[in-house]
């Protein structure tokens, strides 16, 4: 087992120093297979561990080395495979190889290709850190590894200024839920010399109420920074500036699931601190209506996807609210396979109309165009939608009978909000379809042909069926199939039980579901379908995402830079130039004043040494008498 | 000793004095050089007193030492002397502003 896992984190960081040293001399083609056979290599080993834990239901502990250690502290580099980070490891690494094939066509002729893939590598590789990590600290390290990677990859066109801009704020962003984690290990640190994902397992039954509500507030906040949701959104649609295989990347398999992840690793702990899990499935359901409704108003096709994310992503928090563990993975598999793939068939679209990200100037001769490309963005959104039978359908279904399930208020709101976001999601997924595929455009982009675009389909072929069919390793028990998933989840890291909801309100939530989706289709229908001209200009409030950007910059950006050109003038001007300024004058005014008593006359240096020869010999005389 | 040691020390401070003033005051080379031999005939003077007043020979060593200073200094201001007039043919020392800061 160590064999495997070590095999499978040094794949992908063998594939990045590759790219970093040789790659950048082998050709476009090569490198770009070899980048591939780094993730291939690192899927295969996931399999292989995956497939020795499922019938066993045992987890592996597995210590690295030893990483650093100091009074009373240390950090290893230890790993713990569960059949969660199992299950994580596997989908990280497929939709990550998809990814890296469809890039090898997508990047095919851009530069700097040896740097791109370099990064996409070294991505999957801090993923698989945090899927495996047992300490904490490293753990941290993965953490912080997306972290950068996404900031380099979402500026990687780094000649225009935007998208370097676009970087930065995803890292700052990030950064401040980050913070939550340094405080969080901190604390643990503080009180065990060391964290790790199993210290907190078995130490999480000891711990003070306040002091695991503490703690499970601190992770919420660096899941919510990681995972875009409510209020550390802003960063998401931006990161849209990055290339489109990289949006998928960043939204389906890696970064923005890590937040869902590590509250998932992290169950034990919040289970102790119901509040935190409350808050979690409140802020959850928030943000899957606000991505919603802010996808609703969005022209440009990536940052419609981008708002689902946020909202999807939302319903992965409301199921981890529930302390639903099995529930969560479910729909973060689900979602990974739906995102990439109608990420990756918009990548397609936006190819094929020349870079044009705007659905209204897309239009129905895409569809007649690329047939392929239609299929698979159908199928994509369907799953999206939550059409009934789908992948999304039984995973949001699953979300939201959970909320429906237990008891209290907050899961009522989020059960209730949930649904609302369940009604416009699909509504949102079939305005896309509908403008973008079938539309009549009234000022259509150009047609650009590609000629790697059949190259560019075939990796998402199996994405498009996962998306339909993949919800049958977990369906509800109504159908009468065997929940699948969940019995291979079931053997993970100390998960308290969860009780699978009652049928009752799994059969509600079936039939709610589906109304809700076929509503949804049908009032997108109404709207935006063909031979209607939509009100193309959708200038309400959701289409600057509720104008939380705008608040972040008179509220938070506003201040610091005045606060900026305050010190800028007033206290490095006037204060410190002019102090250091002053003091470098009054150096120069006395060494003006030493110089002009150096006349360069011999009488004038002779009398001055006869002079003091005076001065100490009186001085000696005295100090004699 | 006949003469009191006291007055020794007395010739030995007016010879310095006078070659301090001298070499002060006075502004060509030559006459810096006459104070400054006189400077060091006084402190010869103080050397030979001591030598006698407490009867070693470490005083008189030290005078020989003193010559042999005096002669490379009259070698070395003559030198200097000759560059002088070479230079300008004024033997001011203030002349020399080399050294003016």
């Amino acid at each position: 087992m160590k064999t495997l896992l070590v095999t499978m984190l040094l794949f992908p960081a063998a594939g990045a120093l590759f790219q970093a040293l040789p790659g950048r001399m082998l050709s476009r083609r090569l490198a770009g297979w070899a980048a591939c056979a780094a993730v291939g290599g690192a899927l295969a080993a996931a399999v292989a561990a995956l497939s020795l834990t499922l019938g066993q239901g045992q987890t592996w502990a597995v210590n690295l080395c030893g990483w650093f250690a100091g009074e009373g502290f240390q950090a290893q580099a230890s790993l713990l495979y569960d059949p969660l980070a199992g299950f994580m490891a596997v989908t990280v690494t497929f939709v990550s190889l998809l990814i890296h094939l469809y890039s090898t066509a997508f990047m095919r002729e851009e530069q700097g290709h040896a740097r791109y893939f370099c990064y996409l590598n070294l991505f999957v590789f801090f993923m698989l850190v945090i899927t495996l990590a047992d300490d904490l600290l490293f753990l941290f390290l993965g953490w912080e590894g997306v972290g950068f990677c996404s900031y380099a990859l979402i500026g990687f066109w780094h000649q225009d200024t935007a998208n370097v801009t676009a970087g930065g704020k995803a890292f700052i962003l990030t950064r401040l839920g980050d913070l939550g984690l340094v405080a969080a290990l901190a604390l643990m640190a503080g009180m065990w010399g060391g964290a790790s994902v199993s210290r907190v397992a078995s130490e999480a039954a000891s711990l003070a109420p306040q002091t695991s509500m503490i703690l499970g507030f601190l992770i919420l906040l660096a899941a919510v920074g990681k995972s875009a949701q409510l209020p550390l959104t802003v960063w998401l649609p931006d990161a849209m500036a990055g290339p489109t295989p990289v949006s998928a990347l960043i939204h389906a398999a890696t970064m923005v699931t890590a937040g869902a992840y590590l509250l998932m690793r992290l169950t034990p702990l919040l289970a102790h601190a119901p509040v935190v899990l409350e808050a979690t499935a409140l802020l959850g359901a928030f943000t899957a209506l606000y991505g919603a409704l802010a996808a609703l108003a969005q022209r440009d096709i990536k940052r419609i996807l981008a708002y689902s994310t946020i909202s999807q992503v939302g319903y992965m928090f409301l199921a981890a609210g529930c302390g639903d563990v099995p529930g969560t993975m479910f729909h973060l598999m689900a979602h990974a396979f739906f995102k990439s793939l109608l990420f990756m068939a918009a990548g397609c679209l936006i190819r094929a109309v020349g870079g044009e990200h705007d659905i209204f100037r897309m239009g129905a001769r895409l569809r007649r165009e690329m047939p392929g490309v239609f299929v698979l963005f159908l199928c994509g959104a369907v799953s999206l939608a939550a059409m009934p039978l789908t992948a999304g359908y039984f995973s949001k279904g699953r979300v939201l009978a959970d909320a429906l399930s237990l008891p209290g208020w907050p899961y009522v709101l989020s059960a209730v909000l949930g649904l609302e976001a369940a009604f416009v999601t699909a509504l949102y997924a079939f305005r896309l379809v509908y403008t973008a595929l079938a539309g009549s455009p009234d000022d259509p982009a150009p047609h650009t042909p590609d000629t790697g675009m059949r190259r560019m389909e075939l990796p998402l072929w199996p994405l498009a069926a996962l998306a339909l069919v993949f919800g049958f390793v977990n369906p509800p028990e109504v159908f009468g199939l065997k929940a699948w998933l969940d019995a291979a989840l079931a053997g993970g890291l100390g998960h308290p039980a969860h009780a699978a909801p009652p049928i009752r309100v799994e059969m509600f939530v079936a039939a709610l579901d589906a109304a809700l989706a076929l509503a949804g289709l049908w009032l997108a229908r109404r709207m935006y379908g063909p031979g209607r001209k939509p009100a193309s200009d959708a200038a309400w409030m959701s289409a600057t995402g509720f104008g939380l950007d705008a608040l972040y910059a008179t509220l938070v950006a506003g201040p610091y830079r005045k606060l900026a050109d305050f010190t800028a003038v007033r206290v490095d001007g006037a204060v410190l130039d002019r102090g250091v300024g002053g003091g470098a004058k009054a150096v120069l005014a006395l060494s003006r004043a030493v110089s002009s008593l150096a006349t360069g006359r011999v009488s004038t240096t002779l009398r001055a040494l006869l002079a003091s020869m005076a001065v100490a010999l009186v001085y000696l005389a005295l100090r004699l008498a | 000793m006949i003469v009191p040691f006291e007055h020794i020390l007395i010739l030995a401070t007016a010879l310095f004095v006078l070659g301090a003033a001298c070499a002060a005051m006075r502004r060509s080379v030559i006459m810096i050089l006459v104070g400054v031999e006189i400077m060091i005939t006084g402190a010869a003077v103080a050397f030979v007193g001591a030598s006698l007043r407490w009867q070693t020979l470490d005083g008189q060593a030290a005078v020989i030492l003193v010559m042999g200073l005096a002669a490379a200094e009259v070698a070395f201001g003559l030198a200097l002397l000759v560059h002088a007039r070479r230079r300008g043919g004024s033997l001011e020392a203030d002349g020399y502003t080399g050294l003016k800061g």
